[in-house]
Formats: structure tokens, sequence, C-alpha cells
């Protein structure tokens, strides 16, 4: 007991303090001398140490990973990283060193067959692969970072940070480590006296430094329409009828994907001649998908909320203030955790494609040798058992009548029955088991798990999975939208009808879609250059989606 | 554009071949010669593997044009990127023979070309080679008679040996999204290097041979919108306008002046500084 008093109840204060002071003769005030980034790092990180280095599906602190990839070995080992989205090689190269030892990730894309190998090869140990939001959360509880290396767009030299239409993940990695006694490294595109505004206040940072180049930032929710086929038409005009339409959907998320592209660039056309307009996709919660434009200008959007923003959509952004969430600056203000969490809680629907789909509706997007990981798909595509609010639609999908019972959330899976090259989209078996059993993961990684998912959307038709009375109707409605894929070929004809009757199924006529009339023409912009032209030209397509 | 018109339009470029030619020919005038039924395909490309297609991926037909008899060919950009081999060739050349045989008869004939390809097929080598001689002899001798409309729509372009069947036509349609060359990007890229030329700069492609800055310096006649409706208009306008008193590639002290006077760093926007209103 006499411990209490003995021991010291500010050690990692007093520790932060001191790397502090180690670091200070590599900066002038707050702002770290570029040139001596390298030293810097070496003088506050310590062998062991946890690293949050901030690296999603958009922006990277990619000057911040590069120096730390320069670290000596000799001074600094055995580090744990926690990365969201593993995007650039020398996230990995810190792990052939031997500077980093284990990681904590949530989506490795880009490095997927590395970090297999890697992982196979001892040289890399991982902590667990994560959903975004799960990765955040657990910064708080019990992988709370030493120290954070993140990125903004502009510091101020009282290391006030300007994160703008990319803010993202920034704020929550830089409240964990601040709050929890770590060190704030920021890089900044600029140094500048005064900011357009503060997206995190400078109390939280310790050190901002400016880039030896800006900040790398990927397009990475922008669809070409010109990709767009009938056949995804099609699908979008099945989605429209069978799901928006039937269940009155007004606020929702949209994968990415040309299947959610299509629909977005039906509203203005087909949705408004089924005068749904009003009654359906107000509310969003999206990154600024540049599809949206047409919907948008076409007044059928109220809000739309951004886990991240979308390179070429700024100034777009900036004159449609009412719908997105922006600052006094006029720039877009985007939050991926809060954006998850509204995507779980106050949204009625997620809307997304997959590449596999198994028989009881588990779907991944894994294949064999790629350990890719599951980003925020799952936290989307969920059915939050915790939610208490009703809405028309999670009532809609209420089928037990009992009192005490609760609605649904729509968890809708879109998936043509076959992937390019004659691969069938549901199979007997997802690679993500094989995967997951190669790489010695406690469970497989299914990215939707089946029990969430209440409709199927295939060129074939719709499958309501949440009508189903038990497990083998389940599986017979999945089936008879599965076309001749292995799942869809042990669909027995003869119980169709009796699907279709009891609502379980619907094809295309029994929604009122005509298949003849899914054409290109249906849709509201055919090409990048259109939604420029939707844009009033404030939409900047980056130089590799240009076509003129 | 404006919105409702984007709307209401039909893309041009999203055509296939045979509805780019039934859009140019004057509303139920549209007749194929040659058209897949009669399975004249390349006899090459079978034995290198590659699956032929029953009209070799060029679509001629007759028809009219504001009434007055007319022949489009069009080349597919979907088989084998527009590529012309022996069978492709040959129904082009054909074609434009048979034109120049009625326009010496005296007998009205309106020749459209519609170009999407990157020039001579590989596989079929020199015979295309010989095939696109025939071509450029062709709309020589026509061209005398009556105007030859070219149009270029995208997204391929018109590259290689069409290229300079392009720059020998009467009168040159664009859109935006066309472009128009001798070597395509990519084999700009392969032979010189992407310090020379990188291939997916595309708005660097587009600054040096897009439909635009092509028209800007009077390498293309008129720049018209990817509406198939305006196209058709401005294939009218131009066989109303009739021949011009010389072709443009005819004019061969004109576009010798020009080469002298090429900038140090001929990028789009110099070229088109220097040349705009310099009109052939």
């Amino acid at each position: 007991m006499s411990d209490t008093n003995s021991r010291s109840w500010s050690t990692r204060r007093d520790d932060k303090l001191r790397r502090v002071r180690a670091v200070e003769a590599h900066a002038d005030g707050k702002v770290l001398r570029t040139a001596e980034m390298v030293a810097a790092l070496e003088a506050v990180l310590v062998s062991g140490d946890r690293v949050a280095l901030e690296g999603d599906n958009q922006k990277q602190a990619d000057f911040l990973s590069r120096s730390l990839a320069k670290v000596s070995p000799e001074k600094v080992r055995d580090l744990h990283m926690l990365i969201s989205s593993i995007s650039r090689p020398e996230q990995i190269d810190v792990f052939e060193t031997g500077v980093a030892k284990k990681i904590d990730f949530a989506y490795a894309g880009p490095q997927s067959l590395r970090v297999a190998q890697l992982l196979e090869d001892g040289a890399l140990e991982v902590g667990a692969i994560h959903t975004y939001v799960e990765l955040y959360a657990r910064m708080f509880v019990d992988l709370t970072p030493r120290v954070a290396l993140v990125a903004a767009e502009k510091a101020d030299r009282r290391g006030n940070l300007y994160t703008g239409a990319n803010t993202e993940d920034t704020p929550t990695i830089v409240e964990a480590t601040a709050f929890g006694g770590g060190i704030v490294i920021a890089q900044a595109n600029e140094i500048v006296d005064e900011l357009p505004r503060v997206d995190i206040p400078g109390d939280w940072v310790d050190f901002v430094v400016k880039a030896d180049r800006p900040a790398a930032i990927e397009p990475l929710f922008t669809r070409d329409p010109r990709l767009i086929t009938e056949q995804h038409i099609l699908m979008a005009m099945l989605a429209i009828r069978g799901v928006y339409e039937r269940h009155g959907v007004v606020s929702l998320n949209h994968g990415i994907g040309f299947n959610t592209a299509a629909i977005e660039l039906l509203l203005p056309t087909y949705a408004e001649r089924l005068g749904l307009k009003g009654k359906i996709a107000r509310h969003w919660t999206l990154n600024p998908h540049p599809t949206l434009i047409p919907a948008i200008e076409s007044g059928w959007v109220d809000s739309v909320h951004c886990f991240g923003g979308e390179v070429g959509m700024e100034a777009y952004i900036a004159a449609r203030s009412d719908v997105f969430f922006t600052g006094r600056d006029g720039s877009l203000r985007s939050n991926r955790v809060l954006c998850q969490l509204a995507g779980q809680y106050a949204v009625d629907m997620f809307i997304g494609a997959t590449l596999q789909i198994d028989g009881d509706a588990n779907s991944s997007t894994v294949t064999t040798g790629r350990l890719a990981g599951f980003g925020g798909a799952p936290n989307m595509g969920h059915d939050p058992g915790g939610r208490r609010h009703a809405s028309h639609a999670w009532l809609d999908l209420k089928t037990d009548p009992s009192p005490t019972a609760r609605g649904k959330k729509l968890v809708v899976q879109m998936a043509e029955t076959f992937q390019s090259g004659g691969v069938p989209t549901f199979v007997e078996e997802l690679d993500a088991v094989g995967v997951g059993q190669a790489a010695g993961m406690p469970i497989a990684p299914v990215m939707i798990y089946g029990d969430d998912v209440s409709h199927v959307v295939t060129e074939e038709g719709v499958a309501y999975l949440y009508l189903a009375a038990d497990e083998d109707e389940r599986r017979a409605a999945l089936a008879a939208v599965a076309g001749v894929s292995p799942i869809g070929l042990r669909h027995d004809p003869r119980r169709t009808d009796d699907l279709r009757a009891k609502g379980l199924v619907a094809y295309p006529e029994d929604l009122g879609v005509d298949p003849t009339e899914a054409s290109r023409s249906l849709l509201a912009a055919r090409t990048i250059e259109d939604l420029v032209e939707w844009s009033g030209g404030l939409y900047a397509p980056p130089a590799k989606f240009r076509s003129f | 554009m404006s919105v409702p018109a984007l709307m209401s339009r039909t893309s041009f470029v999203e055509l296939n071949a045979r509805e780019r030619a039934r859009a140019l020919l004057d509303v139920g005038s549209f007749r194929e010669l040659l058209g897949p039924f009669d399975r004249i395909e390349s006899p090459w490309l079978a034995r290198q593997n590659i699956v032929p297609q029953a009209d070799d991926g060029v679509v001629v037909a007759r028809g009219t044009i504001g009434g007055v008899a007319a022949v489009v060919i069009a080349i597919e950009g979907a088989f084998q990127g527009g590529s012309t081999g022996e069978v492709s060739g040959a129904k082009i050349a054909g074609a434009l023979e048979l034109a120049a045989k009625d326009a010496e008869a005296g007998k009205p004939i309106r020749p459209v070309l519609v170009f999407e390809t990157g020039g001579v097929r590989l596989q079929e080598a020199n015979l295309g080679l010989a095939a696109m001689a025939d071509v450029h002899a062709a709309v020589v001798a026509l061209r005398a008679h009556v105007p030859v409309v070219g149009v270029i729509a995208g997204m391929i372009g018109c590259f290689g040996g069409m290229g300079i069947t392009a720059g020998l036509v009467s009168r040159l349609i664009v859109t935006k999204q066309a472009r128009l060359g001798l070597n395509g990007p990519e084999v700009i890229e392969q032979n010189a290097g992407v310090e020379e030329l990188d291939s997916r700069d595309r708005p660097l492609i587009w600054s040096l041979t897009g439909g635009e800055q092509r028209h800007a310096v009077g390498l293309a006649d008129d720049l018209v919108a990817d509406d198939a409706d305006a196209l058709a208009d401005a294939v009218r306008a131009a066989f109303d306008r009739g021949a011009p008193a010389e072709h443009a590639s005819e004019r061969i002290a004109f576009w010798r002046a020009r080469l002298d006077r090429l900038p140090a760093a001929p990028e789009g926007m110099a070229l088109r500084k220097l040349w705009t209103g310099d009109r052939p």
C-alpha cells in the first residue's frame, strides 16, 4: 500500500517532456527543420514504442513515413506500428530493417502481397486486422500511441493545423495521442502565419514540419461514368424500385463502385420520372463522389457528411455549403470516425458491391494470396444492434410483431452474378476462409456477415433475405437471384413462384422494371466531362480522368 | 453544352460504327454493303489466335445525306483498335473507288469517313500498309470531283496511316474528345522514352493531339460537341459548302513555312499562340 505514495503517477508525462526536450535541438520553437527530420525521429523514438503513422486510403503522411524509413535500426528497433491503411512501400520497409516489428492495421490494399510475404517470413507480427473504427477505438483503450506522425495541409508556428477537406482521421489520432500522454508530430505542405481555419488546436500538437513535397492524396472515389455498363444500369433500376422506393430509404451510404455510381446518376433521370424526388436518398454519409453532382444540382440531396475529401471536388463543395459540411472558410470538413459513426447509427441503409458471396450471403473482397484487410466496409455494412431511434425504412424491415422486437438497418449487397473473365461471384466457399487459415487468423476475414445482409441485388433480381422464415428459405431466395453461378445452380426453379408470391424474390417484371430500358442514355452524365458541365465548371477532374 | 442539352443528346462517341453510320445518314435511308452476314472477314487473324469479326471492323453504308446519295465508311474502334487490315482496308478503298466512279459518271455522291483507328493492323503488316496506299489514292481521286468529309469523334482517335487520310479529306470535323496524330502517344513513348512524351499524362496528350487543339491550329476544320445530331448537321453543312478551292494538303508552301517557324519547345499552347489565325 505504501507503493501508492512512493511511486510516480506521471511517468508518461515526465517521459514525454524529456523526449520533447531532446527533440528541441532540431526545432525552432515548434517547427522542426525539414532536413533534420530523421535525427528528430531518432531523438523522439524509443525502441518498442507504439507509433501511429497516419495513412488512410486517401491521405498519407508520406514525408514522415519516408523519414521513418531512414531511421537507423542501431538507434530505434521493434516499433509497434498502427497504420489504418498500408499504402506505401516505405511503410513496410521499416519491417525489413528491423526498425519496426509489430503492426495493427485495417487495410493493406496496394501492399497486401508484401504484408503476406513478410508475415510468412516472420519479419512482421500482426497484432490484429481491424476495421477503421475498431483501430481508432482501440487507440483510446489498449493501443494508445506513444508517438503520432500525422499529415496536415497547413500549419502555423504555434502548431495549429489546417487539415481542410482531407481532415479524415487526423483529429482522432491526435486526440488519442495528445491526451494519452503521447507526442504528436505533424507534417504540413506549408507553414503559414494565418490558417484558413483551425481544424486541430496547436495545444494538442508538439511539433510541425514542412514536408519536402505535398502529402500524397489519391482520388479514390472517382468513377468514370464512361465505364458504367448497361448491366450496372439494370441493377441500379432494380435497386431504386426494389429497395429505395419499396422501403422509402431517405438516409444512406453508398460504397465505392460502378453499381452505386449508376444509382447516383439515375436519380435525376429514372428515379425522377418515378416521382421519387424528395421521397428517397436525401441525406448521405458519403465521400464527395463526383457522380453525385447531377443529383445535387437537380435538388435531390439535402445533406452530405464526408469521411474524407476527393481530389478535384474542392471548389464545387465550397460553392455548395448548404449540402456539405464546410468550415467558415468555405472548405469541406471531413471526419472519418464521425462519418462512420453516422453511417452506423444514423442512416437507414448501406449499399455496396462485393467480389464474392457464399450461399449464406457472407461476403468478402479478400481473394487468394492477398491479405488486404477490411477498411471501413464492415463498419457501414452491418445492422447496429444498439440503435434505438425509429425511421420509416428501419421499421419497414421489422418482421416480428412482438412489442419488444426492433427494426433493422438495410444492408444491401449489389453484385453481378459473374465477375469479369467468367469468375462466379456466388461461390460455395469464400476465398477468405483459406486466406484466414493460411495467415493464422483466429476467424476468417469476412467483410460483411450474411446475417447482417437484408437484400441482395443482382442483374437477375432482388432477394429480400430479411423476410426469410428460416435458413433454408434464406438460402433459396439468395440462390434464386444467383444466376448460373455454383450457388444459383443449386436453386430449384419450381420453388421460385412460391418465393415470388411470398415477396422474398422479385424479378424485373415484379418490380415494374423493363430491362430493355436499361441503356446508357438513362445516365444523367455519361462522361467525366458531363460532370464538369453539370457542376458549372466547378469540378476539376484529376488529370488521369480527363479525355479532352 | 447546357444541362438540358446534356440530358437529351445522343452521344456520338458512345455509338458503335454501325450506329454512327446510321446517325449520319438521313433517317431510314441506311443500307449496309458487305455487312456482317456476308462474312467477309480477315483470313490472317485466326492464325494468330485472334478471333476475327464478320465485318472486319469496317461498316460501309449507303443512304442519303440531305437527300443526296451518300456513302458512310465507319471504322469500329472496338475491334482491334480500329486497325486497317487487308479486308477492312479493301472495304474502305473499294467503297471510295465506287464513289469515284459514280462521281466521274456525274452521279451525285456524298462520301464520309468516320475514323476511330490506330492505323495499320500490325498482324497484317504489309497488306494493311498496301491497303492504306489504296485508301490515300482513292481519297485524292475522289476529292477532285466531290468533297470528302472526315469525322473523328473519339475515344481511340485517328493515328498512323489513317492520320494521313484525315489530312487528305476536304473537310475534317472533330469533337473535343477526338485525337489526331501520326504516331500515337504510346508509340512515341515506347520509341523515344517517357522523358520525350508521357503517354499517361492525359492533359498533355490532349493539349498536343486533342480535337480542340487540332481545331485551334487549323488541322481540323470544325469542332463540334459530342452530340449525334450536331455531328450530322455539321456533316450536311460541310457538303453544302462544297469543295474547297484548294485542299489543305495541297498547300505545301504554307505548311513548310509553319514548320520553319516551329518554336524550340513546341508544346500545345505555344503552337496555338503561334498558329491561331494563321489558317490554311
